[in-house]
């Protein structure tokens, strides 16, 4: 799968949901918005091997 | 678990305090059905009022604007948005530009109060001249006073600001954590009226954070992915981050917190109104509970 956090691409192995991809890679799901091919997902989207993922961060300080 | 919306279409978010998946749609009219509960519920607005909409350029105050501008169409009142531009240097020019743009694009009259101008000096030059004192509450006071400064020059009845659902948990927390629950008791509204005070309206206190985001951007507004420079220091940061683990934890947790609240609300007020009062600021005459407002203690030399 592809990953996109902060506009940085890169490569990934994941099997599971976007919820456990949040986890492994240290995201609340709170402060985070979920992108599968350019559409929001929920967390409970299973991710396939030709996805492109991306973890767009919208909870901030201030 | 399915990852389709109730009416069969793809789900664009999952709810986890009510379990539903919902798709865009069903997710706007949500948001929609609830913002216009929460008016009604607090009886926030009424027809021919002028609201003063507090507008940082944020996902809030965005989704704020667009959610009045939907509503005046059922409901006639009038808008004006005010941007506060603290002078931090790097982050507030973009939201800036963006608040700019959604008011020329909804047609809402917009006008900007800046710190350099109506306080002598910005955000950034205030923490030069004094390391010890703590940026957000600094900006906080200042950033209040001139939305009720601008919202009464402008001839508003309202000011509406962005706060979440998120906000207000944090908000309650705080002030239990602090051990100040007389501010809890004048968080609706100031414990004694002052005709100088605007007063605020939170339409969007029972909306969480993340929906204001999704919200946004589904509207297509434009999102700021930047963090203040200063709000690592904020008691605030620690509270929202332990509200977010509770909430991963047990779902529901920041409506029940804010619900809590609501519940005991009339009681604070009740025990706190006893010995309330309000004074004038003797440097601007700016109401105040002590012989000077905070806004001028801040800039005093």
């Amino acid at each position: 799968m592809e990953l996109i956090v902060d506009d940085e691409t890169r490569k990934m192995r994941h099997s599971g949901s976007v919820s456990a991809l949040l986890k492994k890679l240290g995201f609340m799901r709170e402060e985070v918005v979920i992108k599968v091919n350019g559409r929001l997902a929920p967390e409970t989207h299973q991710i396939k091997a030709k996805d492109s993922v991306e973890i767009i961060q919208v909870v901030f300080g201030g | 678990m399915t990852d389709k919306c109730r009416c069969g279409r793809d789900a664009a978010v999952y709810l986890h305090y009510s379990r539903a998946h919902m798709c865009a749609s069903h997710f706007m009219r949500m948001f929609d059905k609830r913002f216009r509960k929460t008016v009604r519920q607090f009886s926030m607005l009424r027809k021919g009022d002028r609201v003063a909409v507090g507008l940082s350029g944020g996902k809030d105050s965005c989704a704020l604007l667009h959610s009045l501008c939907e509503l005046k169409k059922d409901l006639p009142f009038e808008l004006v948005a005010i941007t506060i531009d603290e002078g931090i240097r790097g982050y507030r020019s973009r939201t800036l530009r963006i608040a700019k743009r959604e008011c020329e694009q909804l047609g809402v009259e917009h006008v900007v109060y800046k710190f350099e101008k109506e306080a002598g000096r910005t955000l950034d030059a205030l923490v030069k001249r004094d390391g010890s004192a703590l940026p957000c509450t600094q900006c906080g006071v200042l950033r209040r006073y001139l939305l009720n400064k601008g919202a009464r020059e402008s001839g508003a009845d309202k000011l509406a600001t962005g706060h979440n659902l998120d906000d207000v948990a944090q908000m309650v927390l705080m002030n239990i954590m602090r051990n100040e629950p007389s501010r809890l008791a004048r968080f609706n509204e100031p414990l004694v009226k002052n005709s100088r005070f605007v007063r605020r309206i939170r339409p969007l206190m029972l909306t969480p954070e993340k929906e204001d985001a999704v919200y946004a951007m589904l509207k297509g507004i434009e999102l700021e992915h930047a963090e203040c420079p200063y709000a690592h220091s904020a008691f605030r940061s620690q509270i929202r981050r332990m509200l977010n683990e509770s909430e991963e934890k047990y779902p529901g947790t920041k409506f029940k917190v804010v619900n809590s609240f609501l519940e005991i609300e009339d009681a604070l007020r009740g025990k706190y109104l006893k010995g309330a009062a309000v004074a004038e600021c003797s440097t601007c005459g700016e109401p105040c509970s002590g012989s000077m407002c905070m806004f001028c203690r801040i800039l005093r030399p």
